[in-house]
């Protein structure tokens, strides 16, 4: 009986066409006639030529290997000669520089979409957030621009004044023309005291000189500030001529409280050369954008007005017209006469006020009689202020 | 057939083929070194490393490489075309277990259509014989001395028997023979039971 390594070197032998010829057509009979013989023969050759070819894969794969170490030293020499030039205080940082550098290069082929989708989405956000907030800002925000400071520029009326007087100088003899004094610009003021103090916004006079204080019937009075309040728009100025002997006594009230909803109001003021009543409502009891040190009136108003006295029917001061919504219909505004009251107040607890006391007046003569009656008393204590820088 | 200065002529694929199949070290070496740069560059593109590439790439080259030297390589396309194909695949295989998410690789237009290029079962066929081989592999780790050394002599380096003798001590061949088949008798037993019990 023949062992299975004994088949083995029978196999073997024929395969590599070893066996004599009867021997040979021996065992090829055999292997067509007992099927276990084949499958036995079959094993072999599959084992041996396995075998073979596990030995060549190495073999090829030892050559791709050298392949490779080949051709990555002819693509880059430099690298195989850095360690021979001995100097390896410069070469470690060079080799752990270029390290990095390879790191880098790999996460940045690796990740380059990601990177590039995560940029964009950032642009793209910051660009949103801002434009949103721009957006949002200009819908929630009304513009400021609509609001309007009364006082008036002097200097378009001084250029038509002078073509007109040139116009008449063709006619007469020139060069004689009367010198007008003008100011740059212009308010109106009233009178706060019998002493000589005058109350106007504080608009009108911001960034001035010298103030001039004109009348009805063309008098003229030099006067100073004495305090302003720029939050409320109130001025207080002070008549500083020497001849000045006081207004005598004033015909209106100041009201230190509010006034109501709907009530009739008028004013007087100096928009142009001559001066000009204005008649309308209390039509809310806070200003612009809701300021309370306001009310708003529905009295038809122009630069210039500011600084006029706002009445009530009976007389009373309530008010001092500041300014005017452009982008509303007759919408205007007047400082609440208590902040006026509460300012004079502090003034004259203040020492410097001791020289030149204050003197409110405690009642009003124009209650009970028709409008043109207190118009006639009121308007000689409405001024014009002008103002020089 | 063998060029020293490859890039100044450049042989056609049936030439470089038939050289390799001859057995041509440089024929094979020019091959690799024209076609690296392509799959170098595919890999990297597809978050791969330089190791990865080299790897797949040689694992390519080495599919081709056996095809060429069995003679059953029916090549429908460009040697270049074939070996993008084989590393595609490769490549695709290694990301897909690597990753949890579905792979979608970034492919270079200029390599055109890489279906029809009968890698996708030449690849499959490679995973077969690389089972196989991992299989022996195995088997050989377990046979343990002398027969290991016995059999790699004969089978995988080539040695002749007379070496072999002479190497481990054996009065004759004749000797050495004989344990050489009773070591392949036990391989047999570790190999078939390893191969066979594998899933398909």
């Amino acid at each position: 009986m023949m062992t299975e390594a004994d088949y083995y070197a029978l196999f073997e032998a024929y395969s590599q066409g070893e066996l004599a010829g009867p021997a040979r057509a021996n065992l090829e009979a055999r292997l067509a006639a007992d099927p276990a013989l084949a499958l036995r023969y079959a094993d072999f050759t599959e084992m041996t030529g396995t075998l073979r070819a596990y030995g060549q894969r190495q073999q090829a794969r030892q050559q791709l290997r050298s392949i490779h170490a080949a051709m990555l030293a002819a693509d880059a020499p430099e690298e195989i000669a850095l360690p021979e030039s001995k100097l390896t205080h410069t070469v470690n940082p060079m080799l752990r520089i270029s390290r990095t550098e390879r790191k880098l290069r790999e996460f940045w082929s690796g990740h380059r979409a990601t990177v590039g989708v995560a940029a964009s989405v950032a642009v793209m956000a910051v660009f949103a957030t801002l434009l949103g907030l721009d957006l949002w800002k200009t819908s929630h925000l009304p513009v400021p621009a609509s609001y309007q400071a009364l006082k008036k520029e002097v200097e378009r009326i001084k250029k038509s004044q002078k073509a007109i007087t040139s116009t008449l100088n063709q006619f007469g003899k020139p060069g004689v023309a009367p010198e007008v004094v003008q100011g740059k610009f212009s308010g109106t003021g009233f009178a706060l005291t019998s002493e000589g103090y005058i109350v106007t916004s504080y608009h009108v006079i911001e960034g001035a000189d010298s103030l001039l204080i004109e009348g009805r019937n063309h008098q003229r009075y030099h006067a100073e500030p004495v305090y302003s309040d720029v939050k409320h728009d109130l001025a207080i100025l002070r008549i500083t001529d020497k001849k000045f002997a006081g207004f005598g006594r004033l015909p209106y009230a100041i009201k230190s409280g509010q006034a109501d909803l709907g009530e009739r109001v008028f004013t007087l003021g100096y928009p142009r050369e001559d001066v000009v009543y204005g008649e309308g409502s209390l039509s809310a009891r806070s200003g612009f954008e809701g300021d309370t040190a306001f009310y708003q009136v529905s009295i038809p108003v122009n630069p210039g007005n500011s600084g006029g006295p706002l009445m009530d029917e009976r007389g009373n001061l309530i008010g001092v017209v500041s300014g005017r919504q452009n982008d509303a219909q007759s919408a205007a505004f007047a400082t609440k006469s208590s902040y006026l009251v509460h300012l004079v107040d502090s003034l004259a607890a203040a020492k410097s006020a001791a020289t030149y006391p204050y003197h409110l007046p405690r009642f009003g003569q124009l209650a009970g009689t028709g409008r043109p009656q207190q118009l006639k008393k009121l308007q000689d204590y409405v001024f014009v202020v002008k103002v020089f820088e | 057939m063998s060029r020293g200065n490859s890039s100044v002529l450049t042989p056609t694929d049936d030439a470089l083929i038939a050289a390799i199949r001859g057995g041509d070290e440089r024929a094979l070496a020019h091959l690799y070194r024209l076609h690296w740069p392509m799959v170098s560059h595919f890999v990297l593109q597809n978050s791969g490393t330089e190791d990865d590439a080299q790897d797949v790439y040689q694992e390519g080259v080495m599919v081709f490489y056996e095809k060429v030297r069995d003679g059953s390589l029916e090549l429908s396309c460009q040697i270049k075309t074939y070996l993008y194909a084989v590393c595609r695949r490769l490549w695709l295989k290694r990301l897909t277990s690597k990753s949890r998410f579905g792979v979608r690789l970034l492919d270079d237009e200029e390599h055109g259509p890489y279906l029809n290029t009968g890698a996708e079962e030449d690849v499959l066929a490679a995973e077969e014989q690389d089972r196989r081989f991992a299989t022996m592999s195995e088997a050989l780790n377990h046979l343990g001395e002398p027969c290991r050394s016995l059999l790699e002599g004969f089978y995988l380096l080539d040695k002749s028997m007379q070496d072999l003798t002479t190497e481990f001590g054996y009065t004759n061949a004749d000797n050495a023979k004989n344990q050489k088949y009773k070591c392949l008798v036990r391989l047999k037993k570790l190999f078939f039971a390893h191969y066979k019990e594998e899933p398909i």
